[in-house]
């Protein structure tokens, strides 16, 4: 039975018919037996009743003329009857008068006794039967008769029935057998491809796959019909989800699109006021210019002065402007990626700087830098912006560090680069790269608010990020990564 | 009492007189109770025409002229045969044995014997003898010795005319049956 937790429906159907079939039959031929056995002890002693009453009628004479011979030679009739094995007829006073013995010379051993209220008696033994009755002539008892039977007709008849019941098993369980396996047909096979469709089912992930449905109306076909509803219903859903999200794809890339749409005519818009700008700042400092020049040396010390404040505004608002057409052109300018020694790029910025820093003493501390993919002239100009941002904001310090290097963080590449000048408090480090944002006032530090917007926008093109790290007067660090090529 | 019981006490005792005591006496007694039993016996396996009819009248057996059984028949008859008293009647003139149902005639009757068998002729009355030639000569049941043991002869052809059945229990038991 162990065996059969893992045997297959087919397997199982076939253990189950054999088994069925077999205990119905050997219940229903158990029954049988025993219903045989008992109705032919019953016949067998209504037979030997009837043989001994017909002796006893026709010895009837023989008791009263008193001749044995003539009693004995109407037994000698039972050697018709071979299970017979012997008969003994007694007078009324039980005294033996004629005997019969099939097996001559055997005695006979039977004690001719009807008990108490019986006209007759019968008695199964070992292996014989007695049966014994009176002789009645006339309503009046002339004397007894007793018969003695083997059980060879039983026996035989127990044999013939236990080869029967045999033969019956063994064909009836060949016939299980046979039905069984054409039942694989109906149930085990279409139960197998089910199992075999669910596997691939599930291992594909392809919904579109189907069981053949039965025609019958079984409840394997009602289970293979649910199976496929269900994957129907799989599909149908899967469909709706990809559709959906095809939907909400399509209108994020039409927002996009618009979006793009509306940031480039902001840009064109942008530049060309910028650029337009330009002509009248250019004249306002040009004529501001000449005024000083040609009457200067007649103005008021005020007026001079306030002259001067028109000529800071207009450099100011030039510088501005010059800045944000920089800008507007990186936005413009897509990035063209080539292998860079940035360490090249770096050393190259200091050098520049060093000749503005006012022979201030400046600690440059270089590690090691890799070669990344970067177009250089956009990387030239974010080295720039944050080292020149470095020795802005370290003016007023002692003892100025800058420093330059990378580490690897989540197998990425981080550039930083880190002063101890001013700093700045860590809550608006998000504000540092907005354009115009600016967290020191222009009288401590002057500078237009565009440089870091600029710079975050070569970043994000270059697919990198960039964030700071701050504390007011203890330095700023600022972080970048520059994506996958 | 049964009779068979007295029956086999009288032939051991017979046996042991035979035996003994004087032969010939004790033979006969011996010889008539049997067939005195023997009487009583037919009756039992014998029908009579009309028998269903006068069943209240009671069954005779009646012997005819001299008497050898003594009381040996008197003990013989005294049971009924199918609700019929059964009777042992003394006759002296063979006409007077038309109301007997069986007719034993003695040895004493031999002469007389052709007379009286032309009278009873299909007159149901079952005739027995012992004398010899009976059942040839017409009697019905006839009583022979075959050693010692008493057994008798029948002539169907006769009972038959007669209306009498005689059962077959009775024939097979019989030394010889003439049926014509």
């Amino acid at each position: 039975m162990i065996r059969l937790k893992n045997a297959s429906i087919s397997s199982r159907l076939t253990w189950m018919n054999m088994i069925v079939s077999g205990v119905a039959l050997l219940l229903a031929c158990t029954a049988f037996l025993i219903y045989d056995r008992v109705s032919v002890r019953e016949s067998m002693t209504r037979n030997l009743a009837a043989q001994a009453e017909i002796i006893g009628t026709n010895s009837v004479s023989a008791l009263d003329f008193d001749d044995a011979r003539s009693a004995e030679s109407t037994m000698s009739a039972l050697k018709g009857s071979p299970q017979i094995t012997g008969a003994v007829i007694y007078t009324k006073e039980k005294k033996a008068f004629a005997a019969y013995s099939r097996d001559h010379g055997v005695a006979l051993d039977i004690v001719p006794e009807i008990p108490e209220g019986q006209t007759e008696t019968h008695v199964f033994e070992n292996d014989r039967l007695i049966v014994g009755r009176p002789i009645l002539f006339q309503g009046k008892t002339a004397g007894f008769v007793f018969i003695q039977s083997d059980l060879s007709e039983l026996n035989d008849r127990l044999k013939r029935y236990a080869g029967i019941v045999v033969a019956i098993l063994a064909v009836s369980l060949l016939a299980a057998y046979a039905i069984s396996f054409i039942s694989k047909r109906a149930i085990s096979q279409p139960a197998s491809e089910l199992a075999e469709v669910a596997r691939i089912v599930s291992r594909d992930k392809n919904y579109s796959l189907r069981a053949t449905p039965l025609r019958s109306k079984t409840e394997l076909a009602e289970l293979i019909d649910a199976f496929n509803d269900m994957l129907a219903e799989i599909q149908s859903r899967d469909a709706e989800l990809e559709q959906g999200r095809a939907e909400l794809e399509k209108r994020v890339e039409m927002r996009t699109s618009e979006l793009a749409a509306v940031n480039k005519e902001l840009e064109a818009f942008s530049y060309s006021v910028s650029h337009d700008l330009r002509a009248p700042i250019r004249h306002i400092d040009g004529f501001s210019m000449l005024l000083n020049q040609k009457y200067g040396s007649k103005m008021e010390p005020n007026a001079l002065q306030y002259l001067n404040r028109i000529r800071d505004s207009a450099k100011h608002m030039g510088q501005l402007i010059d800045d944000l057409l920089g800008m507007a052109r990186i936005n413009r300018q897509e990035a063209v990626r080539r292998r860079v020694e940035i360490s090249d790029l770096v050393a190259e910025t200091i050098r520049s700087l060093q000749h503005d820093s006012d022979g201030r003493q400046i600690e440059w501390r270089t590690g090691e830098l890799p070669q990344v993919e970067c177009d250089p002239n956009l990387m030239r100009i974010v080295l720039t912006n944050l080292l020149n941002n470095a020795v802005k904001y370290t003016r007023n310090c002692e003892k100025t560090v800058i420093e330059t290097g990378c580490l690897v963080q989540d197998h990425e590449t981080v550039f930083f680069i880190r002063d101890n000048g001013a700093g700045f408090e860590q809550e608006y480090a998000h504000k540092l790269f907005g354009v115009f944002q600016r967290l020191h006032r222009p009288e401590d530090f002057e500078g237009t608010g565009v440089g870091l917007a600029t710079v975050q926008r070569i970043i994000q093109k270059h697919g990198g990020r960039i964030w700071a790290e701050g504390k007011v007067n203890e330095g700023a660090t600022f972080f970048f990564t520059l994506g996958a090529a | 009492v049964n009779r068979f019981t007295v029956l086999r006490i009288f032939t051991i005792g017979v046996l042991m007189q035979m035996l003994t005591g004087p032969g010939l006496s004790a033979r006969q007694a011996s010889e008539y109770q049997v067939k005195a039993a023997y009487l009583y016996n037919f009756a039992k396996f014998a029908e009579w025409p009309g028998s269903l009819t006068n069943r209240s009248a009671p069954l005779a057996i009646c012997v005819l002229g001299k008497d050898p059984f003594g009381p040996a028949l008197d003990i013989a008859v005294t049971e009924d045969i199918r609700g019929r008293k059964v009777v042992a009647r003394r006759i002296s003139k063979f006409q007077e044995g038309q109301d007997c149902s069986v007719l034993f005639i003695p040895m004493s009757e031999e002469r007389r014997l052709g007379e009286i068998l032309k009278g009873l002729e299909r007159i149901p009355v079952l005739t027995v003898s012992d004398i010899p030639e009976f059942s040839r000569r017409g009697g019905m049941i006839q009583f022979v010795f075959e050693g010692n043991k008493i057994r008798f002869e029948v002539n169907l052809a006769s009972s038959q005319s007669a209306g009498i059945m005689l059962s077959s229990e009775l024939l097979k038991l019989a030394s010889t049956v003439r049926r014509s």
